[in-house]
């Protein structure tokens, strides 16, 4: 199943290469992967922290996970700003740190959205294609 | 007022109202806190969409444009499906057969709503420009789409029971926005040429893969802190078994509660 996820992909990958193309981005393809990681590690730390509140609930709401997990997300978004600052692996075409940084955060949140509505039209389209089908009759045989 | 502290009011305040809205709708019992959860995401989402004229300056508002144009095609598609989906054979909720008419007429609108705004002059653009967004939004979604598509059919195949039929038509809708992708990477848009719209293919790929990795290792970290938190708490109290005089009394609550004649 996962490679049946992955089939197009390596069917684009070879439809690319056939076209003569060196797949696409080339070398800005590790910056979007790298700030990808690292803003979809920080915001999902700050997402699953909101979480531990629900987890709180039958705990008596303690405080060393919150805690942990807030520095798990401030971990991601500290490894942001080091790697920004010091080196330019990180920088895309913004001219400040703060303005890669907002970059990548609205960049996070287009991309979430596109994901979920991809997301969305699948799991639509594999319960709508199911349920269009005539209702099944189960037939039991005699003992 | 400077120009950080109009986007951060009239851009990145409504941009947090809308998971704080959902967030609080999706967690409260009450129904008027639930209602105030909707109405702030919905009022969050207004403030994106009203972004671009709210702060026309901000950098960050190609979103905001970018949502507006969205929203549109969207809702059509999302609608359409759940018209196709609840006018069959669904054992709840299921809506009249007319419906189902009513929902591939949305979903059509809507697919060719999203193409037309790739090959006609429908592209979301911003001060004569492509917004940038979009060219980050339509290659992810084109690309994850097929990809789903894909799996999807081959787990009704492999798992469904006598699902030929159903993972067929998902082999074809995979196949056809395969296609789209294709044309797209050989036949200039109407505002994105083939080559700009390869390079941002890739950029897509490196994207999905980055925040799949990501996403996976903050949930790895999330069970860590929580195994962590509970092998430090203390092992409960624990009680004494009961003793003959408990049992006794235990047996004489059950004997006098269980009634019915007594089996041959």
């Amino acid at each position: 199943m996962i490679l049946s996820f992955l089939l197009p992909l390596f069917a684009l990958l070879a439809i690319d290469l056939s076209l003569g193309g060196s797949v696409g981005a080339g070398a800005d393809s590790l910056p979007r992967f790298a700030n990808a990681l690292l803003t979809a590690y920080t915001l999902g730390s700050l997402v699953l922290l909101g979480n531990l509140f629900f987890y709180a609930d039958s705990r008596q709401r303690p405080l060393a996970p919150l805690f942990g997990m807030l520095a798990a997300a401030g971990m991601g978004l500290l490894t942001s700003v080091f790697l920004l600052e010091n080196t330019d692996m990180l920088m895309e075409n913004n001219g400040s740190i703060r303005a890669q940084i907002m970059y990548n955060i609205v960049h996070m949140l287009v991309s979430a959205g596109s994901i979920l509505l991809a997301f969305g039209l699948a799991l639509g389209l594999t319960f709508a294609t199911i349920t269009a089908q005539k209702a099944r009759k189960t037939s039991f045989e005699e003992e | 007022m400077d120009a950080m502290a109009q986007a951060a009011l009239w851009f990145w305040l409504p941009v947090a109202l809308i998971p704080l809205g959902i967030w609080i709708f999706l967690s409260s019992k009450e129904s008027l806190q639930r209602r105030m959860g909707q109405a702030m995401a919905l009022l969050g989402l207004t403030g994106v969409v009203l972004s671009p004229w709210t702060v026309p300056e901000s950098p960050s508002i190609a979103a905001g444009h970018l949502v507006g144009f969205l929203i549109g095609p969207a809702a059509l598609l999302l609608a359409g499906l759940y018209l196709v989906a609840f006018s069959g054979n669904v054992a709840v909720g299921k809506l009249p057969k007319s419906d189902r008419r009513l929902g591939v007429m949305a979903f059509l609108i809507g697919f060719v709503w999203f193409t037309g705004m790739h090959w006609w002059n429908l592209t979301p653009s911003l001060d004569g420009e492509v917004n940038r967004y979009w060219l980050v939004f339509w290659p992810t979604f084109l690309l994850l789409l097929t990809c789903l598509c894909s799996a999807s059919a081959l787990s009704l195949r492999v798992i469904g029971d006598r699902r030929t039929k159903e993972s067929n038509v998902l082999w074809f809708v995979s196949g056809f926005v395969f296609s789209l992708i294709v044309l797209a990477m050989t036949i200039d848009g109407s505002a994105v040429d083939a080559a700009s719209f390869r390079y941002h293919l890739w950029l897509a790929g490196a994207d999905l893969l980055g925040t799949a990795v990501g996403f996976a290792i903050a949930v790895l970290v999330f069970g860590g802190v929580i195994m962590l938190h509970e092998r430090s708490l203390e092992e409960p109290p624990s009680v004494h078994p009961p003793t003959p005089k408990e049992f006794e009394h235990v047996a004489a609550i059950v004997s006098a509660n269980i009634g019915g004649e007594e089996s041959e």
